[in-house]
């Protein structure tokens, strides 16, 4: 057995705390059923989300953050076991209770169901119950690794927003299973449609809902894996984001047909729409990771040194998620202007445009990068999110308000004439952050050295 | 066993280390000494593959700790300076997860277990949760964590922080009896009275570099060392010494200290001949402190310099 699995065991599963939840739940049950006022199979619903879902994402947020707490991770991390043994030892270990507690849950809906909706409806609940509880848990488990990597202490409420990450997964997944169940009722907005368009094929909404959700929460388990291989002072490497930025490019692409509904967009050639909603998932991506990753000077520094030695392989190796979102955004975005300066060559405002969103896309990365370089208060990702903040919001409704349109362009894409003003403009913006953040990450080694002498 | 070479290493607003290159024999204790803040804690890391270094390498047992981090974990034991332990676990159950977390297969761990707890005196105390365990046992407990897969290496810092005198002599007699198994070992400590009694050669580490930039061999500063003090001034003393074929370290009219044997009967025939030579002899007395008074010498000299 998994040693880190069975060491849960040890601690969560004590005879003592195994006869309390099974005491505690006949009580509910047997509350419910003297006062009439709930269905048994309504009552273990609720406590099948409570236990699983809300108190399961708390233990799995806990389960890495703890032994840092408790001092006990360096010792685990010395260990011998892999980095998937790691894994799934701390997510169904540390969770076992609430999947014990959740199997008696479990069997009292089931039990229900099959009496009332036939055997294959119920193997269906069945299924969905099971992985919203996975998705959830593993959710909070990859929010905790992310902070982890990113030295975050370890507080009551820092612990509780990794919970919130995977009650948000959660959420996702009970609406994916509402949308796609005919006898769902409690998310009033369904899908309108029983199918939906992708890729130019009509499938059937249930089964692409499904198989989705079971996807991501694979991707959410290759999340928590390789977060786990990085702590374990194991190097990922570029490839496995690589395929996952190549598959949500497909799976977003594949949505195009939605955007033609749109007046403005209806004479836009698929390849364009393709193209273009890939762009934005990596341009998003680019942000997301840029926020989450540890900006840690000392490994840009090292990353700087690989690139002057020519050593690519070891560049590739630690390079981090939004650089590699970053690259697949450029990518994409020049594929989409030479489409454009081919299949519309008289769209130049078009090519104008994506050339200013990568412009600021870039200023904004160097503004998250460049403040990890400030001393003090200064210093982090509040710091950037504020001036960004100002940037895009601030900023424009005060010149919006003083009658300067033109002066927009400084701050978002748009466009404008002369054509390329706003692309200009994002791109100067762009270079100066970026000189002055590798200037100051290179300033920063000379004072470590200062610091030490 | 252990090499480093040239490694740096950076927390994000400072340099930790800088250019430390140093290489630890196998089967031997060497010990990593310094002031606060020094850098020792950070160096321990690095060679437990726990932290990468920024340049330089850092080889453990033929493996590099960039490349291969959890073959080295295999091989290596670290106890650091604050550890954890699961309270709620027993004793017995606490070394069973260390050994199969090692990769002892589930047929061996206990025998493994067993070993680990007889080495370290606990294995009275195998039913005992560890939250019951008093401090000293709780260390123990945390070195037969460490050791209980039989590591190659042995890191530990400050093991002996918090002991009691009586703990702390067994700690020693535990660290000898680990290196004349077969272990390396590499132990951080401010005592250094006591890293006398088991160490091989000695590390100073200060501002993130290699006092002296080598290991001092302990055996070479750890013979005794005596104080002869006389009741009448003669300022022959040392030339006296001196020509007995006697190490004078220092010499003036009533004292003179020397490097001696520390077999008694040398040390008899040597009063023996002050005496008869007319040296009032007031006093012939052991002088310790040896490492001590070595660190700082290394310390000084750094500084001087």
């Amino acid at each position: 057995m998994n040693p880190e699995f069975r060491r849960n065991l040890w601690l969560e599963l004590t005879p003592r705390r195994m006869t309390l939840m099974v005491v505690i739940l006949a009580l509910a049950f047997f509350a419910a059923a003297l006062t009439g006022q709930y269905r048994p199979a309504g009552l273990a619903e609720f406590l099948y989300y409570m236990i699983v879902v809300i108190w399961g994402a708390r233990n799995a947020a806990i389960s890495v953050v703890g032994e840092i707490r408790d001092r006990t991770w360096d010792s685990q991390r010395l260990s011998s076991l892999g980095a998937g043994e790691m894994m799934w030892g701390k997510l169904f270990g540390s969770t076992i209770y609430n999947w014990f507690g959740g199997a008696i849950c479990l069997a009292v809906l089931l039990i229900y169901g099959f009496a009332n909706n036939g055997l294959v409806a119920t193997i269906l609940d069945a299924i969905y119950y099971v992985a919203v509880g996975i998705v959830a848990q593993s959710a909070s488990l990859l929010a905790s690794l992310v902070a982890v990597r990113r030295r975050q202490s370890h507080t009551r409420f820092e612990i509780f927003t990794y919970q919130v990450a995977g009650l948000i997964a959660a959420l996702g997944a009970f609406y994916i299973w509402e949308a796609a169940d005919p006898a769902g009722s409690l998310v009033p907005r369904k899908l309108p449609t029983d199918f939906i368009p992708w890729w130019g094929q009509r499938l059937d909404a249930r089964v692409f809902l499904l198989i989705s959700l079971a996807i991501f929460t694979s991707w959410t388990l290759v999340g928590c894996y390789r977060q786990m291989r990085l702590e374990l002072k194991m190097r990922n490497g570029p490839w496995v984001w690589a395929s996952f930025l190549i598959f949500m490019g497909l799976y977003v692409a594949g949505f195009d047909a939605w955007l033609t509904q749109d007046p403005k967009m209806a004479d836009w050639s698929t390849v364009a729409l393709r193209l273009a909603l890939a762009a934005t998932t990596y341009a998003t991506f680019t942000y997301v990771m840029v926020l989450l990753e540890p900006k840690d000077r000392v490994l840009y520094r090292w990353l700087g040194t690989q690139l002057r030695g020519g050593r690519l392989d070891r560049f590739l190796g630690s390079a981090q998620a939004w650089m590699t979102s970053y690259l697949a955004t450029v990518t994409v975005s020049i594929a989409l202007i030479v489409w454009i300066g081919v299949s519309r060559p008289d769209a130049l405002w078009a090519q104008a445009f994506i050339v200013s969103c990568l412009g600021f896309l870039t200023r904004d990365a160097g503004i998250f990068v460049l403040f990890q370089t400030f001393p003090g208060r200064w210093r982090g990702d509040f710091g950037a999110v504020i001036v960004l903040f100002a940037l895009y919001a601030l900023v424009p409704a005060v010149l919006d308000g003083l009658g300067l349109k033109a002066a927009l362009a400084l701050f978002y894409p748009q466009s404008t004439e002369p054509v390329w003003l706003c692309a200009a403009a994002a791109w100067a913006q762009a270079l100066v952050v970026a000189v002055i953040a590798i200037g100051r990450l290179a300033l920063t080694e000379k004072s470590a050295v200062a610091a030490r002498a | 066993m252990i090499e480093v070479r040239d490694l740096v290493y950076e927390y994000p607003t400072k340099r930790a280390l800088e250019g430390v290159s140093l290489s630890v024999a196998a089967q031997t204790i060497t010990a990593l000494v310094g002031p606060n803040g020094a850098g020792k804690t950070t160096l321990l890391r690095c060679l437990a593959a726990l932290e990468s270094p920024y340049t330089g390498a850092v080889m453990i047992d033929g493996l590099d700790t960039r490349e291969a981090p959890r073959q080295i974990h295999e091989r290596l034991g670290y106890l650091p300076d604050f550890y954890g332990l699961y309270d709620e676990l027993m004793v017995r159950r606490c070394l069973t997860y260390a050994a199969r977390s090692h990769g002892i297969a589930p047929a061996l761990a206990g025998p493994a277990v067993e070993r680990a707890a007889k080495r370290v005196g606990l294995l009275d105390r195998l039913e005992s949760k560890a939250g019951e365990l008093s401090r000293g046992l709780r260390q123990r407990l945390a070195i037969a964590q460490s050791i209980v897969h039989e590591p190659k290496v042995l890191l530990l810092d400050e093991p002996a922080a918090g002991l009691d005198p009586q703990a702390r002599r067994d700690l020693s007699a535990l660290l000898v009896a680990l290196r004349e198994g077969g272990m390396t070992l590499v132990v951080s400590s401010h005592i250094l009275a006591e890293l006398e009694d088991y160490c091989s050669e000695m590390i100073i580490i200060d501002n993130g570099r290699v006092v002296g930039g080598k290991p001092i061999k302990v055996r070479e500063v750890e013979r005794a060392r005596y104080l002869i003090e006389l009741a009448t001034a003669r300022s022959d003393l040392g030339d006296f010494l001196k020509g007995a074929g006697i190490d004078v370290l220092e010499a003036d009219e009533h004292h003179a200290l020397i490097h001696f044997t520390a077999n008694p009967g040398a040390r008899a025939k040597l009063i023996r001949d002050l005496v008869t030579a007319g040296f009032e002899v007031a006093s012939f007395g052991g002088s310790s402190k040896a490492l001590e008074d070595a660190y700082f010498k290394e310390v000084h000299k750094e500084g001087g310099a």
